[in-house]
């Protein structure tokens, strides 16, 4: 008797622990794989949202949020990636066996995954979940649709802006009395316009990174060719129209800039920021994701940047047009993830859309129409002096290997002005060098 | 007389090479010095200037920052055995191997040298994703084995070490065999003891390059717990870490680094005996 009584005891007890086991088991983790930096000692345990600044201290604070207040048990872990070896990392995962639930993603390198099917279709999930698709703009829902099947979370949208330094520009007669600069609407004003700032300010008019490999002056000259309604790859991937008159009217007014020294052909990515901030130039190329901080270290007062503008890139040519690339969310495929890991990780997608606006905070440009329109959105510092950025703004078609076009555009397009290559000749390797991976894709 | 001048030039001669020594000294001392500086700064600052030698504004929040993770341990761990599991493991293979071809007669030895020889002409990136896909077919990703195993075959280490015993006098070797030792014994007892400051050459060379490795453990180990102190640094660097957190980058390059300069400190002495006596072949 006493023996089935221990045995009865012994029996529920290990009943009960089974179940808390299992319980234990069933609140679902999701790997979250992101680049974005480390902010855990700033933000590890804070869940206020208007707290965080920056990418990293808003992706992790969200973070935080969505653990503590998810009602499915669901805890999203993260590891952080070094941003410049990413892709190498997340593409390793997949043969070394910890595919990641959520990670990031460029719009311009989903073609990459998505035809290798290595990604989840998300536009049903999408449907169940109550995201409504119809509310992204259109550019980011089809940077982030492969296939007609949707693919990823469209997040933002980031494009290259002129930031702008009001007090030079107004030393150099070149702010309009409602305090916008005046920005030029042609080549021509480009060239006079930076001679005149040269002329009364003895600084560049412009700077921006040109020695390293950001290749930023290429996105410009991405910028001017749809601006002249060329598409520097064909929607198909199939051709380059890169070596054509559009394109060298493109690359003789980015040569002119330097060679009538209106920008330092010496300066890389941190540099030609130092440029900016300590009030050596007058516009500053670079994307919407320097916004923030530039308006705080123009406000901190020790910058020589006092009065800090921003601006869409001005249209020079026939139409607007900007050079733009999104942030995504994706769900790669992994067939041994679990039902409630899946479900988790599409919960986590929800509330990350849920919380766009507060993403926007960063400086990226939001993707959803009613967030772009909300008074909360307009009221953040410099948004409406580039409210039409996302209507502008345009990527290169979803082809495999978009980042290696790039990247082939960026050594010669440079040669330019680090050695004094004439810019025919410049395009004629540019074309050469697209094509090689063009090719590729066949 | 003539001594007297011989005296003065050789005099003006050493004046004028410690002169070149010094200069080039602080040629190379200035970047770190410069690295050490922008580690003290404020990242604020440093998005608006990295000029100056000096860290003022002074700030230890980069170090801080740095050193409250949790995560900091860990990586430290992962590095120190991969390190030094590799580091044994090559002085382990490139001596037997080095004294197996510089002493013995065995079938296929020519063409097991070419073999050897062959491996110094392929570069790692060539092999990078065979050597990948064999892993993963073995589930060993994510593991200190297949973080040091493909460092292990390593060409120099057995040439340095095949060269060194070489230049052992045969009569050495002779003189312990009449006393009936064994290869093995000669090995272990007279060869290794004398080639201490070329294994301590290698075995340094070895741990250098095996705690600065990024791209191997960046594709093998791939799960955040199994990070060595290189991928753990580069990982938690923001997007545009060489504008607005310069002041952490360094913290983190200075962090990285110190192991090794220890390391160097201790047995300068060895690396000192052992390049000399490269050299002096």
């Amino acid at each position: 008797m006493q023996d089935l009584r221990t045995f009865r005891r012994l029996a529920v007890a290990t009943a009960l622990v089974t179940t808390m086991w299992t319980g234990a088991a069933n609140a679902a983790e999701v790997s979250f794989f992101r680049f974005f930096g480390d902010c855990q000692n700033e933000y590890g345990n804070v869940t206020d949202i208007a707290k965080a600044n920056g990418e990293c201290g808003i992706i992790t604070v969200l973070t935080n949020k969505f653990n503590a207040e998810n009602t499915i048990g669901a805890k999203v872990v993260t590891q952080t990636v070094d941003w410049g070896a990413y892709y190498d990392q997340l593409t390793a995962t997949y043969s070394t066996g910890n595919i990641p639930d959520v990670a990031v993603m460029h719009a311009s390198v989903m073609p990459n995954f998505s035809n290798r099917d290595l990604l989840t279709p998300l536009g049903k999930p999408f449907a169940e979940l109550g995201i409504d698709t119809s509310d992204f703009v259109p550019a980011a829902l089809k940077n982030a649709s492969s296939k007609d099947e949707i693919h990823a979370l469209p997040y933002d949208l980031h494009a290259l802006l002129f930031h702008v330094n009001i007090d030079l520009m107004k030393q150099a007669g070149l702010v309009n009395a409602d305090g916008t600069p005046i920005l030029p609407k042609s080549p021509e004003e480009l060239l006079e316009q930076g001679k005149k700032f040269k002329e009364a300010t003895g600084k560049n008019y412009i700077a921006v990174e040109s020695q390293s490999s950001e290749g930023m002056m290429v996105r410009l000259f991405d910028s001017f060719m749809w601006q002249q309604g060329v598409d520097v790859i064909s929607a198909d991937g199939k051709t380059a129209s890169i070596n054509t008159p559009e394109g060298l009217n493109a690359a003789k007014l980015i040569s002119s800039i330097y060679s009538d020294g209106l920008a330092n052909a010496g300066l890389d990515y941190p540099g030609a920021e130092q440029a900016f901030l300590n009030g050596d130039a007058g516009i500053l190329i670079n994307g919407t994701w320097g916004v923030d901080n530039y308006n705080a270290q123009a406000a901190g007062g020790k910058a020589g940047l006092k009065n800090y503008g921003v601006a869409n890139v001005p249209q020079i040519f026939a139409k607007p047009a900007v050079w733009a690339d999104s942030h995504m969310w994706v769900v790669p495929k992994d067939d041994s993830r679990s039902p409630e890991e899946t479900q988790a990780a599409l919960a986590f997608l929800k509330f990350l859309n849920d919380n766009n606006f507060q993403w926007s905070r960063t400086g990226h440009l939001s993707v959803r129409k009613s967030v772009l329109e909300s008074p909360e959105f307009k009221a953040l510092p410099h948004r409406a002096e580039f409210a039409d950025t996302s209507k502008d703004a345009t990527a290169l078609p979803a082809i495999q290997n978009q980042r290696a076009v790039y990247n082939a555009m960026i050594t010669d397009f440079n040669a330019m002005w680090l050695t004094q290559t004439d810019p025919q000749a410049a395009l004629d390797a540019m074309q050469a060098g697209v094509e090689r991976v063009l090719r590729r894709n066949r | 007389m003539a001594s007297a001048r011989t005296s003065g030039l050789r005099r003006a001669t050493d004046i004028l090479i410690l002169a070149a020594t010094v200069a080039f000294a602080i040629l190379w001392l200035l970047p770190i010095a410069w690295v050490v500086a922008m580690s003290l700064k404020p990242n604020a600052d440093l998005m608006r200037s990295t000029a100056g030698f000096l860290p003022i504004p002074f700030t230890i929040e980069n170090y801080t920052n740095l050193l409250g993770r949790e995560t900091v341990p860990r990586w430290l761990m992962h590095s120190l055995i991969v390190s030094v599991a590799m580091t044994l493991a090559v002085l382990i293979v490139s001596s037997t191997a080095g004294y197996a071809f510089a002493r013995l007669e065995f079938p296929f030895k020519r063409t097991l040298f070419l073999i050897m020889a062959a491996g110094l002409m392929v570069p790692e990136q060539a092999v990078f994703i065979p050597l990948h896909t064999m892993f993963s077919d073995w589930g060993l990703h994510n593991t200190h084995f297949a973080l040091v195993m493909p460092r292990v075959a390593v060409p120099i280490g057995v040439f340095l070490m095949m060269q060194f015993f070489r230049s052992v006098p045969m009569e050495l070797e002779e003189a312990a065999a009449i006393d009936y030792a064994s290869r093995l014994t000669i090995f272990l007892k007279i060869m290794l003891p004398l080639s201490i400051p070329a294994l301590t050459t290698l075995g340094l060379f070895t741990f250098i390059h095996a705690w600065n490795d990024f791209l191997w453990p960046l594709v093998s180990a791939t799960r955040a717990d199994m990070y060595t102190v290189t991928l753990g640094l580069a990982s938690i660097q923001s997007n545009f870490a060489f504008t607005e957190g310069l002041g952490a980058v360094m913290a983190s390059a200075v962090f990285a680094s110190l192991p090794i300069v220890l390391l160097f400190l201790i047995f300068q002495r060895f690396i000192v005996a052992g390049v000399a006596m490269s050299a002096g072949k």
